[in-house]
């Protein structure tokens, strides 16, 4: 048995197993019953989708590769921080003014 | 020889972090309530892609394509946290049923409960 | 308007007028002292008169000006009933026609193109194998494709970093809040602007404010890493530039409008936006008038592989990415805020 080879298998059975774990996290955003199990399986792909990014360099034997998983990295936690902070102001004001209309209400 | 020791360690190391990474999203499935499923994604973030980039920068050595990806897992650790922590915020904030999830702490005064 | 005198044949023309008519006398000491002053302001009148005076030119005013509202409202109100709708259709039919014919035009080009994959189409004859074989040696760039966007072809990267400026421009044409003129309209709406989008949402987060202090300035080095090894590996200022908006757009989420506005306001926008686009037209247009032949720019080509080879090329990369960063930034406290 060939190192090559080997490390030819390693390499694929890593990537299939991530690209399987992919497709489920996918699952879970589309599925999930409140938001922040959606934004959750989001970052999990972030994470998933790194780790592959990283295999691929040094699979791949192209140093830039590295650079595209770090600037993947900072993109994906600033769209975490966005989201929570844009949902979070849009669900408060909804809830204000609903609760605004029922003390006018009542 | 040291060829196939270096293969036998670097398998090691990727497989243990893609158990971690498999037993994350298995979790995610199994647990009930997004603040628990949290708990087992954070797995994936830290101890999986650690082990892998390990498990990589033993194949490759310690050029400058190993420090990168090194620096990418201290910039993972350091932003996952504070997404967790936002995430979790959300949550809390944006969930009026909260008592059927967990057991919500009134206010109380600390040095109280410590007596008692 | 002058003020308003019944008296005007009492004032010193008309008299002097007729003092000459008349022959003309001898000055008398009245008479001096009415000519030297030129004017009746002297002519002291009673408390009642004055009263009466004035409130005879203020009714006299306000019935000029409701004659005039009256006017106005008569003569603009086709304007806004029948002439608003007949403007609105024109515009309609205007806008659909302009938009099929530039429909129209682009298929045709489209259709009159060569056919997919020919031997004779223009991409395959031998401009390619130039830029392969030569491009390192006459651009100095590791990167063929650094070299080809910011030296061969510059003046295309020249049109693209235009268009981001402009749509920053249209952004902000139709985003921002304008200054109206009047100071308490414009306090209203900015005001209403901000509870709809900023007031509840949360602020001043500790550890979030904690980790992106630590984070920021990493990811801006790590931009302009990525702008300065544009020639040397991939790169470049389009990549390198959404990497420092990124790291802006962290900051000012963490730390809020107040604390970013303290080195990033719209004077920096303008001023880093207009000095990099100037820059580049400066140094890359002279293909206009020189029929797109190559001019060298001074600076040598260095050995490839260093940091400062390749010409004009690291420079050029600087520029284009000041200004997507700064268009990033734009973008995102245009839709946010409506102002920066």
């Amino acid at each position: 048995m060939n190192l090559e080879i080997a490390y030819e298998w390693l390499y694929r059975v890593a990537l299939t197993v991530l690209g399987g774990s992919l497709f489920f996290s996918l699952f879970r955003s589309i599925r999930g019953p409140r938001i922040a199990d959606r934004i959750v399986a989001v970052n999990m792909v972030g994470t998933q989708i790194t780790i592959i990014i990283a295999i691929l360099t040094f699979m791949m034997g192209e140093g830039y590769l590295a650079d595209v998983a770090l600037i993947y990295t900072m993109l994906s936690f600033l769209a975490v921080v966005l989201l929570t902070k844009v949902y979070l102001g849009v669900y408060r004001e909804h809830h204000e003014k609903k609760q605004q209309e029922e003390t006018e209400n009542a | 020889m040291l060829d196939w020791l270096r293969f036998v360690i670097a398998a090691l190391l990727i497989l243990g972090g893609l158990c971690f990474v498999i037993s994350s999203v298995v979790g995610v499935y199994r647990f009930k309530y997004v603040l628990n499923r949290m708990h087992a994604a954070a797995l994936g973030d830290t101890l999986g892609i650690l082990l892998i980039v390990l498990g990589l920068a033993v194949i490759n050595g310690l050029n400058l394509t190993s420090c990168k990806a090194l620096l990418l897992v201290v910039l993972w650790w350091l932003s996952s946290p504070v997404a967790s922590h936002l995430i979790s915020r959300l949550e809390v904030t944006t969930n009026q049923h909260l008592e059927e999830n967990m057991a919500v702490k009134t206010e109380s005064d600390p040095h109280e409960e410590v007596e008692s | 308007m002058a003020k308003q005198r019944n008296d005007y044949e009492n004032s010193w023309f008309p008299r002097l007028q007729r003092w000459i008519a008349q022959g003309g006398t001898k000055l008398n000491d009245q008479m001096t002292a009415e000519l030297s002053e030129a004017s009746d302001a002297h002519r002291v009148l009673s408390a009642d008169d004055m009263a009466r005076r004035e409130v005879e030119q203020a009714v006299h005013q306000m019935e000029i000006q409701e004659h005039e509202a009256v006017l106005y409202e008569k003569a603009h109100e086709w304007g806004r009933t029948k002439g608003a709708k007949l403007i609105r259709a024109f515009y309609a039919v205007l806008a659909v026609a302009l938009c099929v014919s530039v429909i129209a035009v682009l298929l045709t080009t489209v259709s009159n193109l060569p056919s997919f994959g020919g031997e004779n189409n223009p991409i395959n004859n031998e401009v390619s194998q130039r830029y392969i074989e030569k491009g390192l040696q006459e651009t100095g760039a590791v990167n063929i494709v650094a070299g080809m966007i910011l030296d061969y072809r510059a003046f295309d990267t020249l049109g693209e970093s235009h268009v981001l400026f402009i749509a920053a421009c249209a952004v902000m044409i139709l985003l921002r809040l304008s200054d109206s003129g009047d100071p308490r309209q414009l306090s209203r709406e900015r005001m209403e602007a901000e509870a709809n989008d900023r007031l509840y949402e949360p602020k001043n987060d500790i550890i979030l404010q904690r980790v992106a202090g630590m984070l920021v300035p990493i990811i801006m080095l790590f931009g302009i890493y990525v702008l300065f090894n544009g020639h040397l590996g991939p790169g470049g200022g389009f990549s390198g530039g959404a990497v420092i908006g990124a790291g802006l757009i962290l900051y000012l989420n963490a730390y809020g409008f107040l604390a970013t506005e303290r080195f990033f306001t719209i004077r920096t926008f303008r001023a880093v936006s207009f000095i990099a686009l100037a820059f580049y037209a400066l140094a890359k247009s002279y293909s206009f008038f020189c029929g797109a032949n190559h001019l060298n720019s001074g600076i040598g080509l260095g050995t490839p592989g260093d940091i400062f080879s390749s010409g004009l090329i690291l420079y050029l990369n600087i520029a284009v990415g000041m200004v997507v960063a700064c268009t990033m930034y734009a973008f995102y406290t245009l839709f946010r805020k409506g102002d920066m």
